[in-house]
């Protein structure tokens, strides 16, 4: 009986959906995450009685066929890249990208990887550094004791070094965009690695060609939606046992037959 | 007597058809323009015997058979997303897919655009504009869908608008000759055309969602459930009926 496998498909499918939605809430509160959503397409269909096929000797055609589905499949969880709403944190090296573009970050493996996360630090030798401790690239050395770390819309970074007046500028944080920035990887600590759906990383600068500038003292905060994703999560559960009733509605009609001429 | 039990399975045979529907139904009730089947029967008649077996026909016995499954075709609601790439579409049209087996059609907005910056469905066939693939620039940014599908950005540091394509948006004179495909795909059959449809608007930023009502479905399993096993306890009592003749013929004393 294919009911009983389609209501199954069915149900693995809320379940993942579920998953998607817990993942969202369970980052509400993530710097620089970006929701997903699971996206569910239709099982191929079999055709029972093809439309279009011939219904009789005298060439009538059948205007409707007999198609039976066979449930559902998960097609993949793209991401919504929306902008998330900035919050200021008054922090100097916390920047957030208001509009296109990625931090690039070196992880340990001396490989690159991408962030919309801004919430930098300083390690021992001055390198700002993400929360991890992986350098921002290209690496930025604040000096020892300057003070009034300026970071600017472009992304220049400025100090007041001891003994001076006037800022020195220490470097520039760059920012790299990709054609399909849905089709990043998510590796984990905020942190996306390219792919061949990303297309190649394109180093930049902000606020010019299409980047989005850079905001210092200010978070992105995470683009999910909290009363999007409970109304989103009820839908799911409901859906879900929607199906297990059609899996017992099944179960129901094959007993009723196994039980005839006892 | 014997043809209860066929008349019986036939209806069976369809419920459990009709059940198949449903389920398919239900288990779609997440998918994005995803459209509800509905199941239609007929009843047809038949002679049991041929009626040169006989001098006179043999009395006609009606039984069921499924004829179709129509589309229901009704709108979807639409969600928000706020997501640039998504398209909910408002009247009868669909978008066209390049796949590699041909035009397909689809009312699943959920875009994406791939590493060559073609704008894509989610299983990653391009959607067709009027004058083939849309395609955007690497330093393409705010994205806008207009109504009637024509699509802008701003290309870099500019800002004016560069045209990127429309979207192409079709119909069908009778859609319900329209074969699902599966992956949200419709396939037209030989004969049917697809015409440019004017009238279609396009809504950025919205998803139409399945348009399966689940208390009509629920209530439909139901009944299905509830018409298989009275059939069964029909079916039941006639082989209680046959075995009681039997065994009450058979008990001719000596």
């Amino acid at each position: 009986m294919r009911a009983l496998y389609s209501a199954a498909t069915g149900m693995a499918a809320q379940e993942l959906n579920v998953q998607v939605i817990s993942n969202n809430i369970a980052n509400m509160r993530t710097t620089g995450y970006k929701k997903q959503r699971a996206a569910f397409q239709d099982l191929i269909y079999d055709h029972v009685r093809r439309v279009g096929a011939q219904a009789s000797d005298q060439g009538t055609i059948l205007p409707v066929g007999v198609d039976i589905g066979g449930g559902v499949k998960t097609v993949g969880t793209p991401r919504l890249m929306s902008q998330g709403t900035l919050s200021p944190t008054g922090n100097d090296l916390d920047i957030a990208i208001r509009g296109e573009g990625f931090f690039k970050i070196q992880v340990p493996d001396g490989t690159y990887a991408y962030t919309r996360d801004g919430s930098f630090m300083m390690d021992a030798q001055g390198r700002v550094v993400t929360a991890q401790g992986n350098p921002v690239q290209p690496t930025i050395t604040i000096p020892q004791n300057s003070s009034q770390i300026t970071i600017n819309a472009q992304g220049q970074v400025t100090v007041i070094v001891p003994g001076s007046t006037t800022p020195t500028q220490v470097g520039q944080i760059g920012l790299t965009r990709f054609i399909n920035k849905a089709g990043l990887n998510p590796i984990g600590d905020n942190l996306f690695t390219d792919t061949p759906a990303s297309g190649t990383p394109q180093d930049g600068v902000a606020n010019t060609d299409g980047f989005g500038d850079m905001q210092q003292g200010n978070l992105e905060q995470a683009n999910v939606e909290v009363v999007t994703e409970i109304s989103d999560l009820i839908a799911a559960q409901r859906a879900y046992e929607m199906n297990a009733k059609v899996v017992s509605a099944a179960d129901q009609m094959m007993q009723s037959t196994a039980n005839m001429f006892r | 007597m014997e043809n209860m039990l066929l008349v019986g399975l036939s209806r069976q045979m369809t419920l459990e058809r009709q059940l198949d529907v449903v389920a398919n139904n239900v288990a779609n009730i997440n998918t994005t323009g995803f459209k509800a089947d509905r199941s239609l029967f007929e009843e047809y008649l038949r002679s049991p015997a041929h009626e040169d077996n006989f001098v006179h026909a043999d009395r006609r016995v009606s039984f069921v058979h499924d004829r179709a499954t129509f589309h229901d075709f009704a709108p979807g609601p639409s969600e928000q997303t706020k997501n640039p790439l998504d398209v909910a579409i408002d009247g009868n049209a669909f978008l066209v897919v390049q796949t590699a087996a041909g035009e397909r059609y689809t009312r699943d907005g959920g875009l994406q655009i791939n590493n060559q910056g073609q704008l894509v469905t989610a299983s990653g066939d391009p959607v067709l504009g009027t004058s083939g693939p849309i395609v955007f620039q690497p330093t393409d940014k705010a994205i806008n869908i207009a109504a009637d599908g024509n699509i802008t950005v701003l290309e870099g540091t500019g800002s004016t608008d560069a045209v990127r394509g429309k979207l192409r948006l079709v119909n069908f004179a009778d859609a319900q000759k329209l074969v699902k495909e599966g992956g949200n795909l419709y396939s037209a059959g030989q004969g049917v055309a697809a015409q440019p449809d004017t009238t279609a608007r396009v809504r950025q930023g919205f998803i139409e969602k399945s348009n399966v009502n689940s208390v009509h479905e629920m209530s439909r399993m139901i009944e299905i459930t509830r018409t298989y096993t009275q059939i069964s306890a029909m079916l039941q009592q006639q082989h209680d009926l046959h075995r009681t003749a039997v065994e009450k013929l058979a008990d001719v004393p000596a």
